[in-house]
């Protein structure tokens, strides 16, 4: 009987810990306050003592990393090498593509980011878990103005979102990230669009919502590949920020939608300073009849 | 008037010593687990084996499942998943339900094995590391967070319990210890057969 009892009583205790998480999950998605602020506290109180053992066991990491890196190092080494050398011979014309996308932007009336206040921020650690290899903690917070939402750049374009803030420092979902959708324009055609990022590939994003196939059939109205795309009006991110180069497109959805590659701009594998844009963000995702952004392609 | 002192001066006694044992307890586990917490945020962000790290508060929790039952188990799970939760970018409580569903399970399928030695102890470790990461992977898909279940899964599932598996002789122990105190455990109270076997 006593048996029987404890054992009703585990099944009673498990049955409120899963409702006890259901009810979190749900405040969560619905970005329930006093949450997110329990969170961030939790991990302010935790920082110091985070910190003093990073110093502690830093020296432990850096002998595993040259013990099992070597070779990859030197294979890096060589290839850096070899890419310094073909950097040489492609400067000039770097130059001169460098122009001709400044003049591209000048007739577009694109300013990269003039006016929007910036914080410089170095990149503290790589993500802590084995799912999210998109997630970078950065060295600014609250304290710096940075608040969730806001962009994240470096010289080569947009590297991601920051997603939570605590006092002096934030995590950073990287463009690269499938969840991470945003608004972005092709330049060479005008079309909106938007776009994630690819599981498993760092390097790309793809923009599969918003681009219709042209219905005539001329291939000609398909952005070049090569071609730039940046972030569109109207998303959540300011305007005109590079995002990357066209490199495929496809057409999807039975060939109603173009389906379109993108070679991202910015190396987001090895971060180690970014800019936050410290422009107050949109909250939501600009997908709707009156948005630029169709909610789904035909 | 003295003789109901009497009674109830060693009545109190026990049921404060209870609680106080009850206190201790838990207060090692959450020393252990801050100790494993730490490890994760710090040494395992840069050692990694093949890209993957060892999921230490997934370890803690599968441990507290095989050492102390389903029941002190979960809660332990529970409370381990939602403080490494507060470091996940996936939603609060999904790592906590994943591992409280695992502590429970792993609790009620092995309370009436043998666990004791530290080969037995790593072959439960791995398993339950990678049942914990395989249902955080597929709840987290359920609750719509993408490219959890990918190609890479299979790596990750496989990589971080061998790593939890071999980290598991070290952990072990500790968890023993933050359980049971300088105590041997008792034989399952929560198993019906090991209940019968001790006369309850």
């Amino acid at each position: 009987m006593a048996v029987a009892q404890r054992s009703g009583r585990s099944r009673y205790r498990l049955l409120l810990l899963i409702l006890t998480a259901v009810t979190l999950l749900t405040l969560d998605f619905r970005g329930y306050g006093p949450l997110e602020t329990a969170q961030s506290r939790v991990r302010d109180v935790l920082e110091p003592v985070v910190s003093a053992v990073d110093v502690v066991l830093g020296p432990v990491a850096e002998v595993w990393t040259v013990m099992f890196s070597y070779n990859d190092l030197r294979s890096e080494n060589e290839q850096l090498r070899a890419e310094v050398d073909s950097l040489r011979s492609a400067d000039i014309r770097a130059a001169a593509r460098d122009d001709t996308l400044d003049r591209l932007l000048d007739a577009t009336g694109v300013t990269y980011v003039d006016d929007i206040e910036q914080v410089t921020a170095s990149v503290l650690r790589d993500s802590v878990g084995n799912f999210d290899d998109d997630v970078v903690s950065i060295d600014v917070g609250h304290r710096d103005g940075v608040a969730p939402g806001m962009a994240v750049v470096t010289a080569a374009g947009l590297v991601g979102r920051v997603e939570t803030v605590d006092t002096g420092q934030s995590t950073v979902t990287v463009i690269s990230n499938p969840n991470l959708v945003i608004g972005v324009r092709l330049i060479d055609t005008g079309d909106v669009g938007l776009g994630h990022g690819m599981a498993g590939e760092q390097t790309k994003f793809v923009v599969d919502t918003g681009l219709r196939w042209p219905e005539t059939g001329d291939l000609s109205e398909l952005p070049a590949i090569g071609s730039a795309v940046v972030t569109a009006a109207g998303s959540r991110y300011p305007a005109n920020i590079p995002v990357g180069r066209v490199a495929a497109v496809e057409p999807a959805e039975a060939g109603l939608v173009q389906l379109v590659t993108v070679d991202l701009a910015a190396a987001v594998d090895d971060l180690g300073f970014v800019t936050v844009l410290l422009q107050v963000p949109v909250d939501e995702a600009p997908i709707g009849p009156d948005s630029p952004f169709p909610e789904q392609s035909p | 008037m003295t003789a109901p002192q009497r009674v109830s001066t060693p009545m109190r006694r026990g049921l404060s010593s209870l609680r106080a044992s009850g206190l201790m307890a838990a207060l090692r586990v959450f020393l252990v687990y801050m100790a494993a917490l730490l490890l994760q945020l710090t040494l395992f962000v840069e050692v990694r084996v093949v890209g993957v790290a060892p999921k230490l508060p997934a370890l803690v929790a599968v441990l507290a499942g095989l050492l102390g039952g389903a029941q002190k188990g979960s809660l332990v799970a529970f409370g381990a998943g939602l403080m490494w939760d507060v470091y996940l970018p996936t939603p609060l409580g999904l790592a906590a339900v994943s591992f409280a569903l695992v502590a429970f399970g792993l609790g009620s399928v092995t309370q009436d094995l043998f666990h004791d030695t530290r080969v037995q102890t790593a072959l439960l470790a791995f398993a339950g590391t990678a049942a914990s990461v395989a249902v955080y992977a597929v709840l987290g898909e359920v609750v719509g967070q993408r490219g959890l279940l990918d190609d890479d899964l299979l790596r990750i599932v496989l990589v971080s319990s061998a790593f939890n598996a071999v980290l598991s002789l070290v952990v072990a122990p500790a968890m023993r210890w933050a359980l049971w105190g300088g105590r041997v455990r008792e034989p399952s109270v929560d198993s019906p057969r090991a209940a019968a076997r001790i006369g309850r």
